[in-house]
């Protein structure tokens, strides 16, 4: 007389939690999730192609808008990247002023997230919170280069300008407040047992999964592993900072949600360091007026908020464009591990696990 | 004074407009209350301006005058000065949001169930509203009409509109009928969030009618009455001043209390409980395809139950027309009562004001506890009722019965 | 973490819930407190239109030309950020003026519609004639008025943008 039958529901890419344009094919038996299946493109651009039709110059626009909280991470595994394929040096005033300027970024991707995760599970007020300071950050970017988003923050060879006068003020103050808010976030979230409930053993990827996956970043340093690209290949001047990888090893929401938290204290850390240890000296090194590259090919990979932020240029002779990039985007690859985590589980925790995941739709689509 | 058939009508009829045009008037000014205490919550203010442009901020079209201080939203401005009443910024938003509801289109979709879909939300409305019936805002009269009155005068009007014996039984009946229309609206909106929407909602329901029942079984047994009336006036009053009994009846109001709230929460569809329409998950959860006054529909019953249950937990717990809650006025009214101040004395009276601020103080919790906590998961809410709540509650009327014994 | 010792007592009674609710309970009196517009503020809201937002110096707005002191055109027609524009947004047009030796650019227009604030234009300028201006009111109802122009654009790239409704306004 009855008969069952499994409901298709698209989460997205019209939804208030999937974070952007993010569709999800789910195939629900009751509320119990049977597959899983995430379907991107929505925001595709061709950012890869339009930058291997523009100068190394002027491709670092475009990686403002791939993930687009964490424009100053993608900008600098973009200056990166060129200055590695040209061989520059960067002088070492720039590269403390980009150290720092990407921590911060880190905090902000890192507080967009807490705010956005929480406000998927219903804790709404952690994200204005989280928000507040992110404008503080936000200022402080606008401070450097004009632009709150989309910074387009440094250059290739280093940087366009000093700071400008009152920034480290400007940073001081807000790294005078910031562990207060952490605590207050805290306050909010890590002993409420609904929180707790929402997120321990939800959205399980263990350390095997998340490397054969090709996960990185928080989800993956929450599985236990310490993979961190500041440590394993330092960059910019991470070398000389001292910082811990936060690491846990329950592979949960909850451990990829401490695993964030304790890195925004490791990144004010940072940021003190690179304040107090502020090298005198040039901003900018010397270029050649017009960069023409040599038959040549670069990967380089920093440890962007998400995870692996890796760029890949082939140069040609002569050429002032890359013959070919490709971006490594962390979103992208974490999101493989999206129908992994939530097969068998109910459709609270699908949202819990896209939050977890932290994918900025910007980056998966390019 | 015995009134005849005919004035008793007319009162009874006066008395349901003033009840409904209380509540009627408190749904919106609450909806306006969330945007308020939670944006203030959130470091944020909330609604501040009316209908921008229309009046006010049009006039500042020269950026460098305050020319915008004339009209509504030049009052508003100016009412931004002052702390703490600076609150009633954008106050006028309520009339705003309902003409929007009213004048909104409003769609039926084509694979709806359409005589369901139409009748769901007046069935959720109809009980939310008809609870009210049986709630005593007042115990005895609340004013007599005075002797020259025409027709009425002499007459009282009482703070209720029914003094039904099986008053509890009445708002518990009525108001669990509310869930079928949040289960039928989901149904014939034939939409699948809107069905895993109700689901949940019914299997919240099955759940958590238990331990709220239950729970309100506390004050039954130690009033042995199920008249609303009796009830507050008794648990507030009829308590021993001192001696174990006392103090354990006060220990059983105050966690009484705090369970009964819960599980008022859950019935309530309010967060952390609000899975039937978990914005983030089911994008709005049972009523995604409604919209304009069938919309509306839903909301002011899920504000009005917010108050009913506020009215309830008021009355048993919170020491309903009296001062003092979890009923330790006895003892205030053991030193007060013969007072010489007249204030003092006066606290040691039932009023209606007690009851109402009460109300409105329960009504602001549901707006900050949604400010604060997430939400639970579907199968972790059937957890808390039938794991946590429900031996909570039976602990609790084993010992309401014990007390009822021994007192 | 709860001690295994008073869990149950955890359990039953939601401490870490009333955590929470303090601290919103203390935010929500703070601002009830604070809302109005004295110094000491808690809350983060500016009330835009009527309050000035503060801008950082170097705000990227608009692309505006300059004029040195002479109210002569400054650019010389380097094509030097029509080439470095990643949007194209710039189009110059060289041409000779009466009594000037540098080129004066015929046509300088200036698409805004597709322009993204990067500022490469600016900095590749050699002759500081050209800047992003502090205006971020830029939206209009017209696609035509973002085509800003020397002279017989919809917008002069002298002047600075029309204010429009929405304008940044002083509070006395």
């Amino acid at each position: 007389m009855f008969k069952t039958e499994e409901m298709e529901i698209n989460l997205g890419p019209q939804h208030p939690s999937t974070h952007g344009v993010l569709r999800v094919k789910l195939h629900l038996d009751g509320e119990t999730i049977t597959r899983c299946t995430p379907m991107i493109g929505y925001l595709h651009r061709g950012v890869e192609k339009i930058c291997e039709n523009k100068t190394f110059f002027q491709g670092q626009v475009w990686t403002d808008r791939t993930d687009y909280v964490a424009s100053v991470s993608n900008n600098l595994g973009w200056a990166e990247g060129v200055e590695k394929l040209f061989g520059i040096t960067v002088p070492r005033r720039a590269h403390y002023i980009r150290t720092m300027l990407t921590e911060l970024n880190r905090i902000t991707s890192h507080l967009l997230w807490l705010g956005t995760h929480a406000l998927d599970i219903g804790a709404m007020t952690v994200f204005l919170y989280a928000f507040r300071e992110r404008e503080e950050i936000l200022s402080i970017f606008e401070a450097f280069c004009g632009a709150r988003l989309t910074t387009t923050a440094f250059r290739i060879g280093g940087l366009r300008e000093d700071l400008p006068p009152g920034l480290e003020k400007l940073v001081r103050a807000f790294q005078a407040r910031f562990l207060d808010c952490i605590d207050e976030y805290e306050t909010l979230l890590t002993e409420n047992r609904i929180w707790k409930k929402r997120t321990i053993g939800v959205a399980l990827l263990n350390a095997e999964d998340a490397i054969a996956l090709g996960v990185t970043g928080p989800v993956l340093r929450a599985a236990g592993s310490n993979y961190d690209i500041r440590k394993a290949f330092p960059y910019a001047s991470y070398a000389e900072m001292d910082f811990e990888v936060a690491t846990q090893t329950a592979a949960d929401t909850y451990a990829r949600y401490l695993v964030r938290l304790e890195e925004m204290r490791q990144a004010h850390r940072i940021i003190n360091q690179c304040l107090d240890g502020l090298p005198e000296g040039p901003v900018m090194a010397k270029l050649p007026k017009v960069l023409k590259s040599e038959v040549n090919e670069v990967y380089h990979a920093i440890e962007a908020p998400k995870g692996e932020l890796g760029y890949y240029f082939v140069g040609e002779k002569g050429g002032q464009n890359p013959y070919r990039m490709h971006i490594r985007a962390p979103s992208f690859i974490n999101l493989q591990a999206l129908s992994k985590m939530v097969v068998g589980r109910l459709l609270a925790d699908v949202i819990a696990a896209i939050g977890t995941l932290d994918v900025v739709l910007g980056e998966v689509d390019r | 004074m015995t009134p005849t058939l005919t004035q008793y009508l007319v009162i009874s009829l006066l008395q349901i407009v003033v009840v409904m045009g209380f509540v009627m008037t408190l749904v919106p000014l609450l909806t306006f209350a969330e945007r308020k205490v939670i944006g203030y919550v959130q470091v944020r203010l909330g609604a501040t301006r009316v209908a921008g442009g229309l009046w006010g901020a049009q006039r500042g079209r020269t950026h460098q005058s305050r020319t915008f201080t004339g009209g509504l939203n030049g009052f508003m401005w100016w009412l931004g000065r002052w702390p703490v009443i600076s609150i009633f910024r954008g106050l006028p938003m309520f009339i705003a949001d309902a003409l929007k509801l009213l004048t909104k289109e409003d769609i039926v979709p084509i694979e709806a169930d359409k005589a369901v879909f139409v009748l769901s939300p007046a069935l959720a409305m109809v009980a939310a509203f008809t609870v009210f019936a049986a709630i005593g805002f007042a115990p005895g009269a609340l004013f007599y009409f005075p002797a020259k009155f025409p027709y009425l005068g002499g007459l009282p009007f009482y703070g209720f509109l029914t003094d039904l014996n099986v008053g509890l039984l009445f708002i518990l009946g009525v108001a669990s009928v509310g869930v079928y229309g949040i289960v039928l609206g989901a149904w014939a909106s034939n939409s699948k969030y809107p069905l895993l929407g109700g689901l949940r909602s019914a299997a919240q329901i099955v759940s958590y009618e238990v331990p709220l029942t239950l729970s309100l079984l506390v004050p039954v047994v130690l009033t042995g009455s199920l008249n609303f009336n009796e009830m507050s006036t008794r648990m507030a009053t009829d308590i021993p001043v001192n001696g174990l009994v006392g103090i354990g009846r006060t220990l059983l109001m105050f966690v009484g209390f705090f369970v009964y709230t819960t599980c008022g929460f859950a019935e309530t569809n309010r967060t952390p409980f609000d899975l039937a329409e978990a914005e983030n998950e089911l994008v709005a959860g049972f009523h995604t395809e409604y919209s304009g006054m069938k919309f509306s529909f839903f909301f002011l019953s899920e504000y009005a139950s917010m108050i009913t249950v506020s009215a309830l937990a008021s009355a048993f717990f919170l020491g309903g027309h009296y001062l003092l809650p979890f009923g330790l006025q006895p003892t205030w009214n053991h030193f007060f009562q013969n007072s010489p101040s007249a204030f003092l004395a006066w606290t040691c009276t039932p009023s209606i004001l007690w009851f109402l601020l009460k109300i409105f103080f329960l009504l602001f919790v549901f707006l900050w506890v949604r400010a604060t906590v997430p939400r639970y998961r579907y199968d972790q809410l059937m957890d808390v009722g039938w794991k946590f709540l429900i031996p909570y509650t039976l602990v609790m009327f084993v010992i309401a019965a014990l007390l009822r014994y021994a007192a | 973490m709860a001690s295994p010792r008073y869990s149950l007592l955890r359990t039953l009674i939601p401490f870490d819930i009333y955590g929470g609710m303090k601290l919103t309970g203390k935010y929500f009196g703070k601002v009830l407190r604070q809302a109005n517009r004295g110094l000491k503020r808690t809350h983060v809201v500016v009330e835009y239109p009527e309050v000035p937002t503060t801008l950082m110096p170097r705000f990227r707005g608009r692309l505006q030309m300059i004029k040195d002191e002479q109210g002569e055109v400054k650019c010389v027609c380097c094509m030097a950020c029509e080439k470095i524009c990643p949007t194209q947004v710039i189009t110059i047009e060289k041409g000779k003026k009466e009594g000037r030796k540098t080129p004066f650019p015929i046509r300088y227009d200036f698409e805004m519609e597709r322009c993204i604030f990067c500022e490469f234009c600016v900095e590749s300028c050699g002759f500081d004639s050209i800047i992003l201006n502090h205006q971020f009111e830029l939206a209009t109802y017209n696609r035509e008025d973002f085509s800003h122009a020397m002279e017989g654009g919809f917008q002069n790239m002298f002047d600075p943008t029309p204010v429009s409704h929405y304008s940044v306004s002083s509070e006395d």
